[in-house]
């Protein structure tokens, strides 16, 4: 079973980009926010996972699962990421601190990553465009990371397909080498 | 989310949960999407309640969107039977879950009636 993950931070649009995707209505397990440093930024949150797939043009089918965005549920992180064969992490530009964010999550799926593969999408960059993709390159040339980096909107379904055959297409040149 | 007060009396709530019924070892008021409201445990830090509550907001949302897809109306309550005890998820309102515990396996019938009468009442405090 082909299972990608979604994951990075809260309100960065992983449940959107599923939904966006999925052939069939994606599973949601999001509740109302109950804080209200969350509410401010929006209603629902996942606090167990998103399901949806989607088939390939050779017929293969690709499941994809997201995590919850924040830290608390950090141990749905460990069950999701389990047979995955790659990480979609997508980051909300217009939170305080993307860059970090960045950090934060590369680090956090580190071992999953270096087992698979990632590519990083950045989100919202029509709401706050004041960091840039050069930005997050630098950052991740000082990791001597460097990934696949788009700019998505995750509620386009073209966007977010891009982001999926980048990470095959990672997925199957590591294979091949 | 919660007042103080009302936080306050979910406190008294979960104690006397404790104290009516003996086998029950441990008892936790938790938000929907993860934070932990009030906690009672008979022995002090016997368990890192706070992160079992979460947990319990994750399995609670399943049970959820597992029954919505079922479409066998409200998740009333999950129950793990476990070799070495049991643990009781049940929605207090929308908006909270109360997670009980016990280790003694034969005692899910009590552990079910007394949280469910517990989660009744509290219903009523925050609803106030
Ligand atoms: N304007 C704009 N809105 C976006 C963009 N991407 C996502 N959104 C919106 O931002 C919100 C993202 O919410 P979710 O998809 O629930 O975010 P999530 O990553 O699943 O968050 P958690 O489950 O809480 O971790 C939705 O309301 C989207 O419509 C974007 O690029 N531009
Ligand atoms: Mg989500």
């Amino acid at each position: 079973m082909d299972k990608i993950i979604f994951t990075g931070p809260m309100g960065a649009g992983k449940t959107t980009a599923i939904s966006a995707i999925s052939e069939i209505p994606p599973i949601a397990t999001d509740v109302r926010c109950t804080d209200e440093e969350s509410q401010q930024r929006k209603e629902n949150t996942t606090v167990a996972m998103d399901y949806g797939y989607i088939t390939l043009e050779d017929s293969s089918r690709i499941h994809l699962y997201g995590t919850p965005g924040q830290e608390r549920f950090n141990y749905m992180w460990t069950i999701l990421t389990n047979g995955g064969i790659g990480l979609v992490l997508l980051i909300d530009n217009a939170r305080p601190n993307p860059i970090e964010d960045l950090h934060f999550y590369l680090d956090a799926f580190q071992d999953f990553i270096r087992s698979t593969g990632v590519v990083i999408g950045i989100t919202r960059t029509d709401v706050d465009s004041n960091v840039t993709l050069n930005e997050y390159y630098s950052a991740l040339m000082k990791r001597g990371q460097v990934y696949p980096l788009f700019e998505i909107d995750p509620r386009q379904t073209q966007d977010v397909t891009i982001l999926i055959h980048a990470l095959l297409a990672v997925l199957s040149q590591q294979a091949a080498a | 989310m919660l007042s103080e007060t009302a936080t306050e009396q979910l406190k008294q709530q979960l104690e006397s949960l404790l104290d009516r019924c003996q086998p029950i070892c441990a008892a936790v008021v938790v938000t929907v999407d993860g934070y932990t409201c009030a906690m009672k445990q008979r022995t002090t830090d016997q368990y890192s309640l706070e992160r079992v509550a979460t947990m319990g907001s994750t399995l609670m949302s399943l049970g959820d969107t597992m029954t919505a897809e079922l479409k066998m109306g409200s998740c009333e309550n999950i129950i793990s039977e476990n070799q070495h005890g049991i643990i009781a998820f049940m929605h207090i309102n929308h908006n909270l879950v109360l997670v009980s515990l016990t280790t003694e396996t034969n005692s899910l019938g009590m552990l079910l009636s007394h949280s469910r009468k517990c989660a009744e009442n509290m219903a009523k405090t925050v609803a106030v």
